[in-house]
């Protein structure tokens, strides 16, 4: 048996008293998540092919893609974070960002039953999209002659 | 005499984790114990039919907030078997490089976990900051502190480069210091002694009977660890398993601790050993569908977990199961909790680490 008058965390106890506190007042100060650390899908309309890779390869079926609309819709409280969406794409339209999903209150959710967490793009109507890019190409030609 | 039955758990303070026993009690001594199990049952192990093979490792990593690299690392091995994917080199020493870290973090979380049980929870305070920075550690490099998401079939998706291998193991040895004072406490401390020295002994031939695993066998000095096996590399580093004679509640907490500096030395031994360079291979895509069936063993924080699959050519599997450590080591429970006092049973259902997630999964 150990001598019960010896005190082995006493030097812990008289460092502790002396250094820095081991946590954070968090509110107020919050660590920076490391490089690469997953966090939130980020998504660039503009890139979008509306494939639907993703959709058919998220294991947590957080994403909905619609060819016929161009909609790209993610549901953030549903996505596990896996990153498996952003290596299938072949666009490049999705990024995992290091900033932390976004917390939802419940009265977010409301009577309603809005849907927290549900972000959603609209792309360009392919005819219009392509009806822009010809009047701003048809514009760079025409404005050195103007 | 009379006897009482005391319900424990499925709330109770000591365990975070619906266990369920029912205590049958002569006076203050436990006669008999009655476990159930089955209170968190999520039918993981059944979602094959309805998640493709590629998703599933997924799913597996969540069996457990703990073990969570190791059961999606397991996953990945038996699937790699069946479809006789090649895995490169690198992968698999990061693969058990990550096994080890994670397992200092359970050891560690588990000797806090193990602190607050016995009412120290300034140690409960010391270890789960240690606990901390080995999850910083993985946030780092695997991009989750919980769940990894690094192991694919056929490989790993992230890579740690040489330079951070270097800092990582130097962490590693600033943590080893650190916890040496812990580990003193533990070893030293009379009030710690008194609860757990010679409480809930498991003797070698019990140990062997009930088929106990891990660091419950280990402390009752049966030498048997899945990584003795030579599976993933272990048979290129020196291992040799952690053994102590005890096999009281106290012998179990010096396993543990124990383990955390060899897992340390085992790390130091990986880094040195593994191919380096950058921008090597890390993933063999595998081709078409699994079909065969395969037994997988790891080493887990807790004991052998033993995975069980079979793929019938479809993309999805016909059966999956996992045999976890601590479904192994509830017969080794019952049998110590029988006999002792009634204050005494926290102290040994937390020394066998019970994670019930894993064993309902
Ligand atoms: S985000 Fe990428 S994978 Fe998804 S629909 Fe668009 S192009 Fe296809
Ligand atoms: S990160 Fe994973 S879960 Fe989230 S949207 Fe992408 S594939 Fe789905």
């Amino acid at each position: 048996m150990s001598n019960p008058f010896r005190l082995p965390m006493a030097p812990r106890a008289i460092r502790n008293l002396f250094s820095k506190p081991a946590t954070r007042r968090y509110p107020y100060e919050i660590r920076p998540r490391f490089d690469g650390a997953r966090g939130t899908i980020k998504f660039d309309v503009d890139t979008c092919n509306y494939c639907t890779l993703c959709a058919k390869r998220c294991p947590a079926a957080a994403i909905t893609v619609s060819r016929e609309d161009r909609t790209w819709a993610i549901e953030h409280l549903t996505c596990i974070g896996c990153n498996v969406c952003v290596e299938v794409c072949a666009k490049k339209s999705l990024a995992m960002s290091t900033e932390a999903k976004h917390v939802h209150t419940h009265a977010e959710v409301g009577p309603q039953g809005q849907r927290p967490g549900h972000e959603e793009w609209h792309g360009a109507d392919p005819a219009i999209a392509a009806a822009a890019a010809k009047a701003a190409a048809e514009l760079s030609i025409d404005a050195p002659s103007s | 005499m009379k006897r009482t039955i005391v319900p424990f758990g499925p709330q109770h303070p000591v365990l975070a984790e619906p266990l369920v026993l029912d205590l049958v009690l002569e006076d203050e001594k436990v006669i008999d114990a009655i476990p159930t199990i089955g209170y968190i049952h999520r039918g993981l192990e059944a979602m094959v039919d309805r998640v493709e093979y590629t998703e599933m490792g997924f799913v597996v990593e969540r069996i457990c907030g703990i073990c969570s690299f190791m059961h999606g690392m397991g996953y990945c091995l038996a699937l790699e078997s069946i479809m006789s994917v090649e895995v490169p080199d690198r992968a698999r020493w990061l693969r058990i490089i990550w096994a080890e870290i994670s397992r200092i973090q359970s050891h560690l979380l588990w000797l806090g976990l193990g602190a607050d049980a016995f009412g120290f929870e300034n140690l409960f305070m010391h270890c789960w900051r240690m606990r901390e920075e080995i999850l910083d550690i993985f946030e780092k490099t695997t991009g989750g502190r919980i769940i990894h998401s690094v192991n694919r079939i056929g490989g790993v998706k992230r890579d740690i480069s040489d330079s951070e291998l270097i800092a990582i193991v130097a962490r590693l040895d600033g943590l080893g210091k650190a916890f040496e004072a812990t580990a003193r406490v533990f070893a030293n401390d009379p009030s710690i002694r008194h609860r757990m020295s010679g409480v809930g002994v498991l003797s070698m031939a019990d140990a062997r009977a009930v088929d106990a695993v891990g660091p419950m066998a280990r402390a009752s000095g049966v030498r048997m660890d899945t990584r003795l096996a030579g599976q993933n590399l272990y048979d290129q580093i020196e291992f040799e398993p952690v053994l102590e004679t005890a096999g009281d509640c106290l012998a179990r907490v010096v396993v543990r601790m124990r383990e955390v500096r060899q897992s340390i030395d085992l790390i130091h031994q990986m880094v040195d050993k593994m191919p380096k360079g950058e921008g090597l291979p890390l993933e063999n895509k595998p081709r078409g569908n699994p079909s065969g069936e395969t037994f997988t063993r790891l080493e887990q924080p807790r004991g052998e977990v033993v995975y069980y699959v079979k793929a019938n050519g479809t993309k999805y599997l016909e059966r999956f199961r996992a045999r976890t450590p601590t479904f192994a080591n509830i017969p080794a429970m019952i049998k110590l909790v029988k006999g002792c006092d009634l204050a005494d049973v926290p102290n040994i259902i937390l020394t066998i680490d019970p994670c019930i997630s894993c064993t309902e999964r």
